[in-house]
Protein backbone atom coordinates (compact mmCIF):
# COMPACT_ATOMS: atom_id res chain seq x y z
CA UNK A 1 0.00 0.00 0.00
CA UNK A 2 0.97 3.21 -1.17
CA UNK A 3 2.18 6.17 1.92
CA UNK A 4 0.29 9.88 1.51
CA UNK A 5 1.94 12.63 1.88
CA UNK A 6 0.39 15.90 2.03
CA UNK A 7 2.52 18.92 2.48
CA UNK A 8 1.28 21.59 5.06
CA UNK A 9 0.13 25.40 3.87
CA UNK A 10 -0.98 27.78 6.14
CA UNK A 11 -4.29 26.74 7.05
CA UNK A 12 -3.84 23.16 6.43
CA UNK A 13 -0.93 20.23 7.92
CA UNK A 14 1.72 18.24 6.95
CA UNK A 15 -0.23 14.51 6.69
CA UNK A 16 2.60 11.25 6.39
CA UNK A 17 0.47 8.12 6.45
CA UNK A 18 3.22 5.36 6.21
CA UNK A 19 1.59 1.71 5.82
CA UNK A 20 4.74 -0.23 5.91
CA UNK A 21 6.18 1.78 8.97
CA UNK A 22 2.44 2.18 10.02
CA UNK A 23 3.19 5.24 11.03
CA UNK A 24 0.91 8.15 10.93
CA UNK A 25 1.49 11.71 11.45
CA UNK A 26 -0.31 15.13 11.38
CA UNK A 27 1.21 18.06 11.98
CA UNK A 28 0.50 21.54 11.85
CA UNK A 29 -2.20 24.49 11.47
CA UNK A 30 -5.78 23.24 10.44
CA UNK A 31 -8.32 25.38 9.46
CA UNK A 32 -8.74 24.72 5.89
CA UNK A 33 -11.85 26.43 3.56
CA UNK A 34 -13.86 22.50 3.46
CA UNK A 35 -12.37 20.55 6.42
CA UNK A 36 -14.41 17.29 4.76
CA UNK A 37 -13.16 17.52 1.35
CA UNK A 38 -9.55 18.18 2.72
CA UNK A 39 -9.24 15.04 4.90
CA UNK A 40 -11.39 12.76 2.69
CA UNK A 41 -8.27 11.01 1.02
CA UNK A 42 -7.38 10.62 4.70
CA UNK A 43 -10.20 8.66 5.49
CA UNK A 44 -10.37 6.71 2.49
CA UNK A 45 -6.27 5.78 2.86
CA UNK A 46 -7.08 5.29 6.89
CA UNK A 47 -9.60 2.88 5.80
CA UNK A 48 -8.12 0.74 3.80
CA UNK A 49 -5.14 0.49 5.61
CA UNK A 50 -6.78 -0.66 8.79
CA UNK A 51 -8.86 -3.33 6.95
CA UNK A 52 -5.85 -4.83 5.65
CA UNK A 53 -4.09 -4.91 9.18
CA UNK A 54 -3.41 -8.10 10.88
CA UNK A 55 -4.63 -7.96 14.44
CA UNK A 56 -2.27 -7.84 17.42
CA UNK A 57 0.15 -5.03 14.96
CA UNK A 58 1.56 -2.01 16.42
CA UNK A 59 0.71 1.50 15.04
CA UNK A 60 2.15 4.64 16.10
CA UNK A 61 0.37 7.54 15.55
CA UNK A 62 2.16 11.16 16.23
CA UNK A 63 -0.33 14.04 16.41
CA UNK A 64 1.52 17.66 16.80
CA UNK A 65 -1.32 20.24 16.06
CA UNK A 66 -0.84 23.85 17.05
CA UNK A 67 -4.59 24.50 15.81
CA UNK A 68 -7.60 22.51 15.04
CA UNK A 69 -10.71 25.00 13.80
CA UNK A 70 -14.04 23.51 14.68
CA UNK A 71 -15.13 21.78 11.90
CA UNK A 72 -11.27 20.09 11.96
CA UNK A 73 -11.93 19.06 15.40
CA UNK A 74 -14.65 17.25 14.59
CA UNK A 75 -12.80 15.28 11.89
CA UNK A 76 -9.88 14.31 13.96
CA UNK A 77 -12.31 13.05 16.68
CA UNK A 78 -13.65 11.00 13.25
CA UNK A 79 -9.90 9.78 12.50
CA UNK A 80 -9.33 8.96 16.23
CA UNK A 81 -12.66 6.59 16.29
CA UNK A 82 -11.87 4.87 13.26
CA UNK A 83 -8.05 3.93 14.91
CA UNK A 84 -10.16 3.51 18.50
CA UNK A 85 -12.21 0.70 16.48
CA UNK A 86 -8.87 -0.50 15.28
CA UNK A 87 -7.91 -0.54 18.94
CA UNK A 88 -11.11 -2.79 20.23
CA UNK A 89 -10.81 -5.21 17.27
CA UNK A 90 -7.27 -6.10 18.59
CA UNK A 91 -4.38 -3.39 16.47
CA UNK A 92 -2.13 -2.25 19.48
CA UNK A 93 -2.66 1.84 18.69
CA UNK A 94 -0.27 4.43 20.24
CA UNK A 95 -1.22 8.21 19.84
CA UNK A 96 0.99 10.59 21.22
CA UNK A 97 -1.02 14.05 21.28
CA UNK A 98 1.89 16.39 21.70
CA UNK A 99 1.46 20.20 22.64
CA UNK A 100 3.24 22.94 23.41
CA UNK A 101 3.58 23.86 27.30
CA UNK A 102 2.43 27.65 25.35
CA UNK A 103 -0.69 26.56 23.88
CA UNK A 104 -3.34 25.70 26.47
CA UNK A 105 -5.91 25.18 24.17
CA UNK A 106 -4.21 22.28 22.34
CA UNK A 107 -3.69 20.62 25.55
CA UNK A 108 -7.52 20.95 26.27
CA UNK A 109 -8.47 19.81 22.91
CA UNK A 110 -5.67 16.30 23.83
CA UNK A 111 -7.64 16.17 26.71
CA UNK A 112 -11.21 16.49 25.08
CA UNK A 113 -10.77 13.83 22.90
CA UNK A 114 -8.47 11.46 25.55
CA UNK A 115 -11.92 11.59 27.87
CA UNK A 116 -13.88 9.84 24.27
CA UNK A 117 -11.27 7.12 23.66
CA UNK A 118 -10.22 4.02 25.77
CA UNK A 119 -9.21 1.18 23.92
CA UNK A 120 -6.00 3.29 22.16
CA UNK A 121 -2.84 4.12 24.36
CA UNK A 122 -3.68 8.30 24.18
CA UNK A 123 -0.82 9.79 25.31
CA UNK A 124 -0.57 13.49 26.10
CA UNK A 125 3.06 14.96 25.57
CA UNK A 126 4.46 17.79 26.49
CA UNK A 127 7.03 19.41 23.17
CA UNK A 128 7.99 22.98 22.61
CA UNK A 129 7.34 22.95 19.10
CA UNK A 130 9.09 25.63 16.17
CA UNK A 131 6.32 28.03 15.17
CA UNK A 132 4.86 27.85 11.72
CA UNK B 1 -11.39 64.46 -5.15
CA UNK B 2 -11.77 66.70 -2.53
CA UNK B 3 -9.22 66.94 0.36
CA UNK B 4 -12.40 66.15 3.27
CA UNK B 5 -12.23 62.57 1.63
CA UNK B 6 -8.43 62.27 2.05
CA UNK B 7 -7.89 63.05 5.24
CA UNK B 8 -8.29 59.79 7.02
CA UNK B 9 -7.59 61.46 10.86
CA UNK B 10 -11.28 61.28 11.65
CA UNK B 11 -11.79 57.56 11.08
CA UNK B 12 -8.01 57.02 12.20
CA UNK B 13 -9.14 58.68 15.56
CA UNK B 14 -12.12 56.96 15.98
CA UNK B 15 -10.36 53.49 15.38
CA UNK B 16 -7.92 54.56 18.14
CA UNK B 17 -11.26 55.46 20.72
CA UNK B 18 -12.46 52.41 19.39
CA UNK B 19 -9.27 50.47 20.42
CA UNK B 20 -9.88 48.85 16.98
CA UNK B 21 -6.32 46.41 16.02
CA UNK B 22 -7.51 45.17 12.73
CA UNK B 23 -10.91 44.96 11.08
CA UNK B 24 -12.05 43.56 7.40
CA UNK B 25 -15.26 44.67 6.22
CA UNK B 26 -16.49 43.35 2.69
CA UNK B 27 -16.50 39.80 0.79
CA UNK B 28 -14.24 37.29 2.52
CA UNK B 29 -12.20 34.97 0.84
CA UNK B 30 -10.27 31.82 2.40
CA UNK B 31 -6.99 33.73 1.51
CA UNK B 32 -8.44 37.09 3.08
CA UNK B 33 -9.00 34.47 6.27
CA UNK B 34 -5.45 32.96 6.61
CA UNK B 35 -3.98 36.61 5.67
CA UNK B 36 -5.73 38.81 8.26
CA UNK B 37 -5.00 35.70 10.87
CA UNK B 38 -0.92 36.04 10.09
CA UNK B 39 -1.49 39.65 10.43
CA UNK B 40 -3.15 39.68 13.72
CA UNK B 41 -0.90 37.28 15.23
CA UNK B 42 2.31 38.75 14.43
CA UNK B 43 0.98 41.97 15.73
CA UNK B 44 0.05 39.58 19.08
CA UNK B 45 3.84 38.17 19.33
CA UNK B 46 4.90 41.72 18.82
CA UNK B 47 3.31 42.90 22.04
CA UNK B 48 4.36 40.01 23.50
CA UNK B 49 0.92 38.66 24.82
CA UNK B 50 0.78 34.86 26.15
CA UNK B 51 0.73 32.03 23.83
CA UNK B 52 -2.49 30.56 25.15
CA UNK B 53 -4.23 34.14 24.69
CA UNK B 54 -2.60 35.29 21.78
CA UNK B 55 -4.24 31.30 20.17
CA UNK B 56 -7.74 32.35 21.47
CA UNK B 57 -8.11 35.40 20.15
CA UNK B 58 -6.76 33.51 17.02
CA UNK B 59 -8.83 30.79 17.32
CA UNK B 60 -11.85 33.11 17.91
CA UNK B 61 -11.37 35.64 14.83
CA UNK B 62 -10.93 32.05 12.56
CA UNK B 63 -14.25 30.58 13.73
CA UNK B 64 -16.46 34.00 13.15
CA UNK B 65 -15.08 34.55 10.20
CA UNK B 66 -15.33 30.98 8.60
CA UNK B 67 -19.16 31.55 9.98
CA UNK B 68 -19.58 34.88 8.29
CA UNK B 69 -18.31 33.14 4.73
CA UNK B 70 -20.04 29.67 5.23
CA UNK B 71 -23.52 31.28 6.30
CA UNK B 72 -22.77 34.26 3.42
CA UNK B 73 -21.99 31.39 0.47
CA UNK B 74 -25.17 29.49 1.79
CA UNK B 75 -27.69 32.07 0.85
CA UNK B 76 -25.65 33.66 -1.54
CA UNK B 77 -27.85 33.04 -4.90
CA UNK B 78 -29.76 35.73 -7.09
CA UNK B 79 -29.36 39.80 -7.60
CA UNK B 80 -28.80 39.98 -3.63
CA UNK B 81 -25.13 38.10 -4.32
CA UNK B 82 -23.41 41.42 -3.88
CA UNK B 83 -24.80 42.69 -1.30
CA UNK B 84 -25.13 39.78 1.23
CA UNK B 85 -21.23 38.93 0.60
CA UNK B 86 -20.44 43.12 1.30
CA UNK B 87 -22.39 42.46 4.28
CA UNK B 88 -19.04 40.53 6.32
CA UNK B 89 -17.29 42.16 9.10
CA UNK B 90 -14.88 41.43 11.47
CA UNK B 91 -13.27 43.31 14.33
CA UNK B 92 -10.30 42.96 16.58
CA UNK B 93 -10.28 45.36 19.10
CA UNK B 94 -7.83 45.90 22.36
CA UNK B 95 -10.16 47.00 25.63
CA UNK B 96 -7.43 47.46 28.44
CA UNK B 97 -5.77 44.17 29.12
CA UNK B 98 -8.77 42.36 27.07
CA UNK B 99 -8.93 41.69 23.75
CA UNK B 100 -12.68 42.00 21.63
CA UNK B 101 -13.21 40.04 18.58
CA UNK B 102 -16.62 41.05 17.10
CA UNK B 103 -17.91 39.90 13.73
CA UNK B 104 -21.15 40.85 12.10
CA UNK B 105 -23.06 39.77 8.73
CA UNK B 106 -27.16 40.23 7.13
CA UNK B 107 -29.01 37.71 8.32
CA UNK B 108 -31.92 35.68 6.52
CA UNK B 109 -35.42 36.86 9.32
CA UNK B 110 -36.48 33.42 9.02
CA UNK B 111 -32.71 31.83 10.68
CA UNK B 112 -33.07 34.36 13.30
CA UNK B 113 -35.22 32.76 16.25
CA UNK B 114 -33.10 29.05 15.82
CA UNK B 115 -29.77 30.96 16.20
CA UNK B 116 -31.33 33.08 19.36
CA UNK B 117 -32.39 30.40 20.49
CA UNK B 118 -29.04 28.65 20.11
CA UNK B 119 -27.25 31.60 21.74
CA UNK B 120 -29.34 32.00 24.57
CA UNK B 121 -28.90 28.16 25.08
CA UNK B 122 -25.62 28.58 25.23
CA UNK B 123 -25.30 32.13 27.53
CA UNK B 124 -27.41 30.02 30.42
CA UNK B 125 -24.94 27.42 30.76
CA UNK B 126 -21.79 27.71 32.61
CA UNK B 127 -18.16 26.01 31.17
CA UNK B 128 -18.80 22.59 32.71
CA UNK B 129 -22.37 22.61 30.92
CA UNK B 130 -20.53 24.48 27.48
CA UNK B 131 -18.28 21.28 28.07
CA UNK B 132 -20.62 18.54 27.79
CA UNK B 133 -23.17 20.16 24.69
CA UNK B 134 -19.69 20.37 22.64
CA UNK B 135 -18.93 16.92 22.98
CA UNK B 136 -22.24 15.95 22.07
CA UNK B 137 -22.18 18.46 18.93
CA UNK B 138 -18.63 16.80 18.26
CA UNK B 139 -20.37 13.46 17.90
CA UNK B 140 -23.06 15.20 15.30
CA UNK B 141 -22.01 14.59 11.15
CA UNK B 142 -20.35 17.23 9.49
CA UNK B 143 -22.62 18.75 7.04
CA UNK B 144 -21.26 19.59 3.43
CA UNK B 145 -20.79 23.07 3.14
CA UNK B 146 -18.08 22.15 5.74
CA UNK B 147 -19.27 23.87 8.79
CA UNK B 148 -19.16 21.52 12.45
CA UNK B 149 -22.51 23.63 13.89
CA UNK B 150 -19.67 23.67 16.78
CA UNK B 151 -18.16 27.30 15.86
CA UNK B 152 -20.42 29.47 18.43
CA UNK B 153 -19.75 26.61 21.43
CA UNK B 154 -16.10 26.98 20.96
CA UNK B 155 -16.22 30.38 21.01
CA UNK B 156 -18.31 30.13 23.83
CA UNK B 157 -15.99 27.91 25.50
CA UNK B 158 -13.11 30.29 25.24
CA UNK B 159 -15.04 33.61 26.08
CA UNK B 160 -14.01 35.31 29.49
CA UNK B 161 -17.42 36.59 29.64
CA UNK B 162 -20.98 34.69 27.86
CA UNK B 163 -21.40 35.76 23.64
CA UNK B 164 -23.01 38.80 23.27
CA UNK B 165 -25.21 39.48 20.35
CA UNK B 166 -27.25 41.77 18.77
CA UNK B 167 -29.93 41.61 15.70
CA UNK B 168 -30.52 45.46 14.24
CA UNK B 169 -33.27 45.96 11.75
CA UNK B 170 -32.72 45.80 7.92
CA UNK B 171 -35.53 45.54 5.46
CA UNK B 172 -38.27 42.79 5.19
CA UNK B 173 -35.78 40.28 4.28
CA UNK B 174 -32.96 40.53 6.77
CA UNK B 175 -31.86 41.79 10.16
CA UNK B 176 -28.38 42.37 10.82
CA UNK B 177 -26.55 40.09 13.27
CA UNK B 178 -23.80 40.99 15.63
CA UNK B 179 -21.72 39.08 17.72
CA UNK B 180 -18.66 39.70 20.60
CA UNK B 181 -16.69 37.49 22.12
CA UNK B 182 -14.55 38.80 25.15
CA UNK B 183 -10.82 37.20 25.40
Amino acid sequence: MDSLVIEKSRSSPAIRLDASARSLSISGESYPENAAAFYAPVFAWLKTFLADLEPTTMVQVDLAVRYLNSSSTKVMLNFLDLLEQAAQDGAQVIVNWRYDPDNESILECGQDFSEELTALTFNLVEQSQEPP
Amino acid sequence: MSTSTLDLTRLQDELRYQGILMSFSGPFSHSIIEELGKAIRHHLESTQVAGSALMDVFAVYIEQAQNVRNYISRLESGPEQTRLAGSGIVVIAQDEQRYVISSGNLLDRTDAPALVAHLERLRSLDKAGLKALYKEQMRQPLNPQGGAGLGLICMARKGAAPLEYALGDVDERYVFFSLRVVI
